[in-house]
């Protein structure tokens, strides 16, 4: 089970949803993706996008207008 | 849970934006007479600034066949499109500080100010072709009953395709 970290800082809709992506398609399932972003749009589109492929997802605002969101590759 | 973290810092699921949007953009029509656009405001800011540089803009040929839209009695803030738009601004603003998450966001590196810019002037000229943005000629045309507004919505589709394979491929 490897972990991988996603640096999204700065950057805004779609590039955080289109890295995670990627990012996925090459991890293995039941490895987790570490997204850091401070862009609020993630934490709707990206969390919605990885529930509907099946994935397990949670984040947690680790800062004022930061957040970390975790995914979990199910498939 | 409070109320406070559902309604203030959770997103909105999209429905409720898009149902808040449209009953926003139908009391404006019916309070100021005119349909909520974007790009008409920045046009008239653009415009005030190649003029204070000296330019002529009033005397090219895009705004001779077809008119910008700037009535007499207009200035530079008070007209309608720029009021919406530092409304919009002012609004957004008071909904991270009240949210918690106000931030300032720094440049990431040259590759993002070169797309940035790149993608900017794209958009603007756009815009111009196309007589507004996604909000003007898209979001406001439909209600219209307006074709127009369909066939903008058919291309951006199309738009965002390509754009998303081109930065799924070669950009990230």
């Amino acid at each position: 089970m490897a972990e991988y970290k996603l640096d999204c800082l700065h950057e805004v809709c779609p590039i955080p949803l289109l890295k995670a992506l990627k990012s996925l398609e090459k991890m293995e399932i039941g490895d987790i993706l570490i997204m850091h972003t401070d862009h609020n749009c993630s934490i709707a589109n990206v969390v919605e996008w990885t529930k509907k492929q099946g994935h397990y997802i949670d984040y947690i605002e680790i800062a004022e207008g930061e957040w970390e969101i975790y995914i979990e590759k199910a498939r | 849970m409070g109320l406070y973290y559902k309604i203030v810092k959770k997103p909105w699921p999209y429905w409720v934006g898009g149902i808040l949007l449209a009953l926003l953009n139908i009391s404006l029509l019916l309070i100021t007479g005119s349909v909520w656009g974007v790009t008409t405001g920045l046009l008239y800011w653009g415009l005030f600034i190649i003029e204070s540089l000296g330019a002529n803009p009033a005397s090219w040929y895009y705004f001779n066949v077809y008119s910008p839209g700037f009535r007499g009695g207009y200035t530079l803030i008070l007209n309608p499109h720029s009021v919406l738009n530092i409304a919009i601004i002012i609004g957004a603003l008071l909904a991270v500080l009240w949210a918690n998450q106000y931030k300032f966001k720094k440049i990431k590196n040259m590759k993002q100010i070169f797309f940035a810019l790149a993608g900017g002037i794209l958009m603007g000229y756009g815009s111009r072709l196309s007589f507004g943005c996604n909000i003007g000629a898209y979001f406001s045309a439909i209600p219209s009953f307006s074709l127009h507004g369909w066939v903008f919505g058919v291309f951006i589709f199309v738009g965002a395709y390509i754009g998303t394979r081109i930065l799924y491929k070669y950009i990230i």
